[in-house]
């Protein structure tokens, strides 16, 4: 479990990240939604141990994330940010061969095919990185980030991602959002920031609310998916709706004014 | 067939390696034949054979001595000061995640003449526990400077956790012009045989090679640049950015640390032997990139090869250009660097698609 206990983060004075606790189980995927500057990222890298916060705990199975050195934190771990740049021409395959660094891996080769078929970007082996659109270099750098946790281990591990569909059209994103789910069988749990509410609602087995460094809301999709709760959060009259076929939510942006009635949920 | 990829590029890397070698091992037969003292090819081969043991052409014995005592040891020394700002630069480039940064640019290697100066000016015709290590006096401080030096460059050229060309470069030029004027103040304070070896010096200069010179720069230059050779999987993934090497499993902190000692070292070492030899750590690395990739496990021996290559044909062109007379390494490095920078300028700032 990846345990996260009254974290608070202040920068210049003005908490960014306030007396927040939440948990991620191996096998679940949390949706943390939230307008900008809800203290998301910060959140992030408190978690992934890239910023070590002085109140609070985060726990990786049990063990404080300042007691995990960098090497047995990324064999627990992966993480993708929200942008990373390369200065310099590696090829795509190249890229995703970094995340090799802390594996132990008796058949590399055959580990970086099969994420890169996954991640739909094996054609792209060859090409260079600086090269590629921003949707193919974000489907690169998922591909790098999930060879660090591709082959099953004996204990559980977590994937943080950042806003990973940014830059993906529709299909993309749904079929990176297939992926992270497929992880949750192989004993990983996976944390994800998304702006897209409806791709939360889809995937996700639990959401966390935030906003202004608190978390509002934590619970099933059902639970937080509330037209009062996200209208308070993100200061915009937002509807969920039913899908007349599966009966999934549906989240719902349309302004009143151009709809007589509304739909509610039953 | 992945397998068969994966394969076939260790073995690309191992050729381009060993034909590396083998033009450095060519270059190596012609640089001791040609110069001021010409040696034809038979007593030059006649030397290496009687070397191994078998009777060949003989050789007069002052050809023996021009090509044992002088040439050699100054291709020895060339070989190993250019291959390790070679990989200095490679490195320095890897971790400042900046393909612009080179050792003499960022004012390392002003750094190290900086203190060697204080060192030959001040310190060295005193008397007491310096003069005792003599032999070491030099290197020492020379890497001292050249570490001051690119820790101050880096800390001020860094804002959360990026480095900015443009700042980097300016940190560079203040650093340079501050070590500038310091040695200017130490020369007031010197003699004029000081002076003198000194213009020749701040220019870059092999004429002093010789068999002393070399088991320092064998320990101080090519053991440090072995190490570097291991961190080339790190470097790869500092490539991608600080955070992301750090959620890689990379220690960060404690690379960046050994990447700034060791290349002070190799860089300081190495104006104490041979004076400030520019450009040499900026070129190879590219033409490294150019040709063969980013991959640093082929780019950090690749440079330290390539490097060692570039230096021979400059002290080859720098011996051959003026004879009888000696041209300035450092003239002629700077004669192809400077020209390279400027092409270098202009691609980076042309739009990558």
């Amino acid at each position: 479990m990846l345990q996260a206990s009254r974290i608070h983060f202040c920068i210049q004075k003005r908490p960014v990240v306030d007396q927040i606790s939440l948990t991620l189980q191996a096998g679940e995927i949390l949706a943390v939604l939230g307008p900008n500057g809800a203290g998301k990222s910060t959140l992030f890298k408190i978690l992934s141990g890239e910023i070590s916060c002085k109140h609070g705990a985060v726990d990786y199975n049990g063990l404080p994330v300042g007691n995990l050195n960098s090497k047995k934190l990324a064999e627990v771990r992966a993480v993708m940010p929200q942008h990373s740049a390369v200065n310099f021409p590696f090829s795509a395959q190249e890229v995703v061969e970094l995340g090799l660094f802390s594996t132990q891996s008796k058949n590399p080769a055959k580990l970086v095919e099969e994420v890169m078929e996954a991640t739909n970007t094996l054609h792209l082996k060859n090409s260079n990185f600086q090269h590629l659109s921003g949707g193919e270099k974000q489907r690169v750098q998922l591909a790098r980030v999930l060879v660090q946790i591709w082959e099953q281990k004996p204990f559980p591990r977590y994937l943080l991602l950042d806003e990973p569909t940014s830059s993906l059209d529709i299909a993309q994103q749904h079929g990176v959002l297939s992926i992270l789910r497929q992880l949750t069988h192989r004993n990983i749990g996976v944390l994800i920031i998304l702006h897209e509410l409806n791709l939360a609602a889809q995937y996700a087995d639990r959401i966390a609310l935030l906003k202004n460094g608190m978390i509002t809301s934590c619970g099933t999709v059902q639970e937080v998916l509330q037209e009062k709760t996200l209208h308070e959060v993100f200061d915009y009259p937002i509807q969920i709706l039913q899908h007349p076929h599966h009966g999934g939510l549906i989240v719902s942006t349309s302004q009143p004014s151009f709809q007589k009635q509304l739909i509610k949920q039953a | 067939m992945w397998t068969i990829h994966l394969y076939s590029k260790t073995r690309t890397q191992n050729l381009i390696i060993t034909g590396l070698l083998a033009i450095l091992g060519v270059l190596a037969l012609v640089s001791l034949s040609l110069g001021a003292y010409q040696i034809p090819f038979a007593q030059l081969l006649g030397v290496i054979l009687n070397g191994l043991g078998i009777q060949g052409v003989a050789a007069e014995s002052q050809q023996v001595n021009v090509l044992l005592q002088i040439r050699l040891p100054r291709i020895v020394l060339a070989t190993l000061i250019g291959g390790g700002l070679g990989v200095a630069g490679a490195s320095l480039q890897g971790m400042f995640r900046n393909p612009l940064v080179e050792p003499g640019l960022i004012g390392v290697s002003s750094g190290s003449a900086l203190f060697a100066v204080i060192y030959l000016v001040l310190i060295a015709g005193s008397t007491g526990i310096w003069k005792t290590m003599s032999a070491f006096g030099l290197p020492l401080f020379a890497f001292v400077g050249g570490l001051i030096h690119v820790a101050a460059v880096y800390r001020l050229s860094r804002s959360q956790g990026k480095t900015e060309t443009s700042t980097l470069i300016l940190a560079g030029v203040a650093i340079n012009a501050l070590a500038g004027a310091l040695i200017g103040l130490t020369l007031f304070y010197a003699d004029d045989a000081a002076l003198r070896s000194f213009t020749f010096w701040s220019l870059g200069d092999l004429g002093g090679a010789s068999w002393t010179k070399v088991p320092t720069a064998f320990l101080l230059i090519l053991i440090p640049s072995l190490f570097l050779f291991r961190d080339c999987r790190a470097l790869n993934a500092l490539a991608l950015g600080e955070h992301e090497a750090f959620h890689m499993g990379v220690n960060v902190k404690q690379i960046k640390i050994k990447l700034l000692i060791t290349t002070a070292l190799i860089v300081g070492v190495g104006v104490s032997l041979a004076g400030m030899i520019g450009f040499i750590g900026l070129i190879v690395p590219h033409l490294i990139r150019i040709g063969f990739g980013a991959d640093h496990r082929l780019v950090l021996p690749g440079a330290f090869l390539l490097g060692a290559i570039l230096m021979n044909v400059a002290d080859l062109i720098a011996r051959l250009i003026v004879i009888p007379a000696e041209m300035p390494i450092g003239v002629v490095t700077a004669l192809i660097g400077a020209p390279f920078f400027i092409w270098l300028i202009f691609n980076l700032n042309k739009p990558k698609r």
